[in-house]
């Protein structure tokens, strides 16, 4: 009797430190987001997915991308003072913006959207970001009831020290799509070393 | 007689608050939402393309616009996917000169007046301000762990070194384990 009472005390303690040691070294769901590799750089427009043609204006709502299980909400998001791009509210971890004064995506030109990797509490909409693969989709509904269909061209992280705003931002002559999140390598002092930045175009609608 | 008068200012008062709110534009995170405002994408129009014209100023209500100041002349308001909102298209003309040209819509039902602006420009890359710079969209609590998982593990451990304890008391007392 009293060498099962050992057994089950010596099993308890065995779990209880290695759970405990576990759960102190970073447990479930925690740890560094998913960076893309150089296979998912930027080649030029050779071997993409035929382009479909451009959609009318209509603001989104939500944008789904079912390979990385994201399907949020989208806020309309503005300029900070230093004219960067704003962000949606942190708080809201599936919550993501899309820039307002910009292209709506589906129409010619290039829509932005943009969400956290993560917030106080832990990862956030885009903590997946990273480890979308070309050929990818995308779809974003919009207000006038329709979905672009959108396919991945390039997955990049970008330093923010030396941002590519004309390649991330700039006009385009068919419809396209940016997703922007943060990455690069994270520091205590200066936090995320600059973003993930996914590069779409449309090639279909519904 | 002038408890009347004041009655009828008080009135007035309210009516011209209430109307500078409707016509006040919509601003902000979810401006499109706010109601009472037009909302016009893109933000500048090319002729010959298509403006998108929204309003939550009609609820679930259908509505009838008038874009004839740019030469389009009337488009059709249909409530959208967003709840309580319209969305309608129209095209304008390519030979639209560039300039702000006021458009109206009516909502079908109630028959409230909506005023708003279209903005024409001759190329997209007039009308259009990119952002600058890298997004601020993180930070970083997703790398920490977070306290309740901190609090289990801390007392995952406790468990493990009362545990560990008794049993090396017992071992200690020849108990025998």
């Amino acid at each position: 009797m009293r060498k099962v009472g050992n057994t089950a005390i010596a099993t308890v303690t065995g779990v209880a430190l290695c759970s405990g040691v576990w759960l102190l070294s970073g447990g479930p769901g925690t740890g560094s987001p998913p960076q893309p590799s150089a296979a998912e750089a930027l080649t030029g427009q050779a071997g993409e997915a035929p382009a479909a043609p451009a959609l009318p204006p209509s603001p989104p709502d939500r944008i789904r991308i079912p390979a990385i299980g994201v399907n949020a909400p989208l806020t309309g998001l503005g300029l900070t003072r230093t004219g960067s791009l704003d962000v949606p509210p942190a708080e809201e971890k599936n919550l993501a913006g899309w820039y307002e004064a910009g292209t709506t995506p589906g129409e010619t030109g290039t829509a932005i959207v943009a969400g956290h990797v993560d917030n106080t509490a832990g990862p956030a909409v885009f903590y997946r970001l990273g480890a979308l693969k070309k050929g990818g989709t995308i779809e974003v509904d919009r207000r006038d009831g329709g979905v672009a269909v959108f396919t991945v061209d390039a997955v990049e992280v970008y330093a923010a020290k030396d941002f590519p705003d004309e390649k991330v931002y700039g006009a385009a002559a068919r419809p396209e799509l940016r997703v922007i999140t943060c990455g690069g390598g994270y520091s205590r002092g200066t936090g995320y070393q600059g973003n993930v930045v996914v590069f779409a175009h449309l090639t279909g609608s519904r | 007689m002038r408890r009347t008068a004041c009655l009828l200012t008080g009135t007035a008062l309210v009516g011209a608050a209430a109307s500078l709110v409707a016509a006040a534009p919509a601003h902000g995170a979810d401006g499109a939402s706010a109601a009472g405002g037009l909302r016009v994408y893109p933000s500048s129009v090319v002729p010959g393309e298509i403006a998108s014209v929204n309003t939550a100023a009609c609820g679930e209500d259908t509505a009838t616009g008038d874009a004839s100041a740019v030469g389009a002349g009337q488009f059709v308001l249909a409530p959208s996917t967003h709840e309580g909102e319209a969305i309608g298209q129209f095209t304008v003309p390519p030979s639209a000169q560039p300039g702000t040209y006021e458009m109206v819509v009516t909502c079908a039902e109630s028959g409230r007046r909506i005023t708003g602006d279209l903005i024409v420009t001759l190329t997209h890359a007039r009308g259009q301000v990119h952002p600058r710079g890298s997004v601020k969209t993180g930070v970083g609590g997703a790398l920490g762990s977070d306290p309740v998982q901190t609090a289990a593990g801390v007392a995952a451990l406790a468990v493990a070194a009362a545990g560990g304890t008794w049993l090396l008391h017992r071992r200690a007392r020849g108990d025998g384990i």
